[in-house]
């Protein structure tokens, strides 16, 4: 099979070529087949090595490990959860196997909430690349920290206060933590080898995943070529609408938290720090393909607090930035 | 196996697994034909194939693994939903491996407007002025230009440049008949966050000779443009215009 899509590869057409123009697909098609592409080639790495980090937790650590070793007071415990990132860097979308494996292992659903909000922006890798597009300028970095590291905690806090938590997860994976935490892998598994549990998790969780990258990736992409983005760009300098204005650009665009600083510093210039800030606040927790990606886990309600809460947020200090700081 | 079950079986047992596979091999065959470059920033590049490399262990693995489960009887909707998707997956999956891969086009450049982002950094303000400064103009690309004409917009500081820069043909959003831009695009992470720079050429009637989308050299120097309606207000006055091919690295980085 492996060797089958090989071959297939091999004796496609290597390159756009003239004489094939006939073949050709219409421009608007093909780049949103190249924008699709270039999303899943970009995030699969990390899906993957989010996956792996999963299975570590699952079946590498001793059951709860981690669960056990942070405080148990569940506001200082969140407040450690959403320093995790700077352990487990693997961007946004590696975040989520990663934090349903943490939920079979043990963490509550708000806790693993929390750690998928703040990991994508506390963690070292977008704290670097953030200070080399800023620096210091105009307290975008502070803001996006405080602001990461804020959110996340108070939309851990309020979920932690629902009477139900088993019912913000889709039916599916609560059957599955379920499965996980009451049989544990020491008793279930015990006759199958790591390495065969790790593979199994492999299966499964690329079932889920995969599938919600291709098709965020592909709404992505539909929304990037049919959505003029001269709409976006013209509200640049007015203090409220630039904030409103680049949370639906980030929203849109869907780009990695490691390097979106990058990517909105080319707007800096047009927009006010309030709408980067926002930008870079907003999307490194919600976007097309993360909802995509989150709705293997949550439901579609949830999905819907979420984005609410952290968009009210990320607006409120969008503005707070614009006309304070 | 009644249908229903079975859909739900592959879903389950071999899509992620699949999608895996093409996602690995489409990343490990870019990489061996130098073609990644066309979707990702090259300092993901080591990286992006040393996962792929793991990756294929774990589908090898995946493959290898006898798996016998039981699927949830699931209704008739859902059913059609898995069904939908499943295709769906196909086709992206069958498209990946076998279109050949290529650079976004001109529609997106001008979906996202020529030189809206993608510049004004100052690490590209002082590479520009020290490419200025060793007085061998032809060696600015089209991003320095971009920055040059970014800071200043006094045709006396170009009156003594020859500016030729390589780039694709792509029409001036407010006057198309006379005015094009020389354009590439700027990546930052991957194809996806691309944004279009460009400097623009005044050449009336310019579709007779070049089509949109077009690998082009241009030589020549910055003037007023002649164009009132242009977007911006200088243009290069060719001199030369040569096709070309699309070059290895057709996006900057």
């Amino acid at each position: 099979m492996v060797l089958a899509v090989f071959v297939v590869r091999a004796l496609s057409p290597a390159f756009v070529d003239e004489q094939l123009s006939d073949f050709q697909l219409p421009d608007r098609v093909q780049d949103t087949l190249t924008l699709a592409i270039s999303v899943i080639i970009e995030s699969v790495p990390f899906v993957l090595l989010g996956i792996l980090l999963s299975a570590v937790v699952q079946v590498w650590l001793p059951h709860g490990v981690l669960a056990r070793h942070l405080p148990r007071n569940p506001i200082l415990r969140r407040a450690s959860i959403s320093l995790l990132g700077m352990f487990f860097p693997v961007c946004e979308c590696g975040n989520v196997p990663l934090a349903r494996g943490f939920m079979v292992g043990g963490f509550t659903v708000s806790e693993s909430i929390t750690f998928l909000l703040a990991a994508p922006i506390l963690n070292p890798i977008t704290i670097i690349t953030t200070h080399q597009a800023f620096g210091w300028d105009g307290h975008i970095l502070v803001a996006r920290l405080v602001g990461g590291f804020l959110i996340a905690n108070v939309v851990g806090w309020l979920f932690s206060k629902h009477p139900d938590p088993q019912s913000l997860l889709t039916t599916r994976f609560a059957a599955a933590c379920a499965v996980g935490s009451t049989s544990g892998h020491d008793h279930a598994h015990a006759r199958e080898s790591r390495f065969s549990q790790t593979t199994e998790i492999f299966i499964r969780e690329t079932s889920v995943i995969m599938p919600a990258l291709f098709i965020g990736s592909a709404v992505a992409a539909l929304t990037q070529v049919f959505v003029p983005r001269s709409v976006l760009l013209a509200l640049g300098s007015n203090p409220v609408w630039s904030v409103l204005a680049m949370m639906a650009l980030a929203f849109i665009v869907a780009v990695c938290s490691n390097v979106d600083a990058f990517f909105v510093l080319s707007f800096g210039s047009t927009f006010l720090p309030g709408g980067i800030v926002a930008f870079l606040v907003f999307g490194a927790l919600i976007d097309v393909k993360m909802l995509a990606l989150m709705r293997t886990t949550f439901t579609s309600r949830t999905l819907l607090q979420i984005t609410v809460v952290v968009g009210l947020m990320s607006a409120a200090l969008g503005l707070l930035v614009n006309y304070v700081a | 196996m009644p249908p229903a079950a079975a859909l739900r079986y592959w879903a389950e047992r071999w899509q992620g697994v699949v999608l895996s596979l093409v996602v690995v091999v489409a990343t490990l065959w870019l990489g061996l034909s130098g073609q990644l470059g066309l979707y990702i920033h090259p300092r993901y590049f080591v990286f992006t194939i040393a996962m792929a490399v793991i990756g294929l262990v774990l589908v090898a693995a995946g493959f290898a693994r006898r798996r016998t489960f039981e699927v949830e009887h699931t209704g008739r909707f859902e059913t059609t939903l898995t069904g939908v998707g499943v295709v769906l997956l196909l086709v992206m999956g069958v498209a990946m491996v076998v279109v050949p891969p290529t650079t976004l086009s001109s529609a997106t450049a001008t979906q996202r407007e020529v030189n809206s982002g993608g510049l004004g950094t100052e690490n590209d303000a002082e590479q520009a002025a020290a490419l200025i400064g060793t007085g061998d103009f032809e060696q600015l690309s089209v991003r320095e230009w971009v920055s040059l004409l970014a800071q200043s917009s006094d045709p006396a500081f170009y009156a003594d440049k020859t500016a030729q820069v390589i780039g694709f043909v792509t029409p001036d959003a407010k006057d198309p008949e006379n005015v094009f831009y020389v354009a590439r695009f700027v990546v930052t992470c991957c194809a996806v966050d691309a944004q279009p720079i460009g400097v623009p050429v005044y050449l009336p009637n310019w579709q007779a000779e070049y089509e949109v989308d077009d690998w082009v050299q241009v030589t020549g120097r910055f003037d007023q443009s002649v164009s009132a309606a242009a977007s911006d207000p200088l243009a290069i006055t060719p001199v030369e215009i040569l096709v070309v091919d699309q070059p290895n690295d057709p996006y900057v980085y």
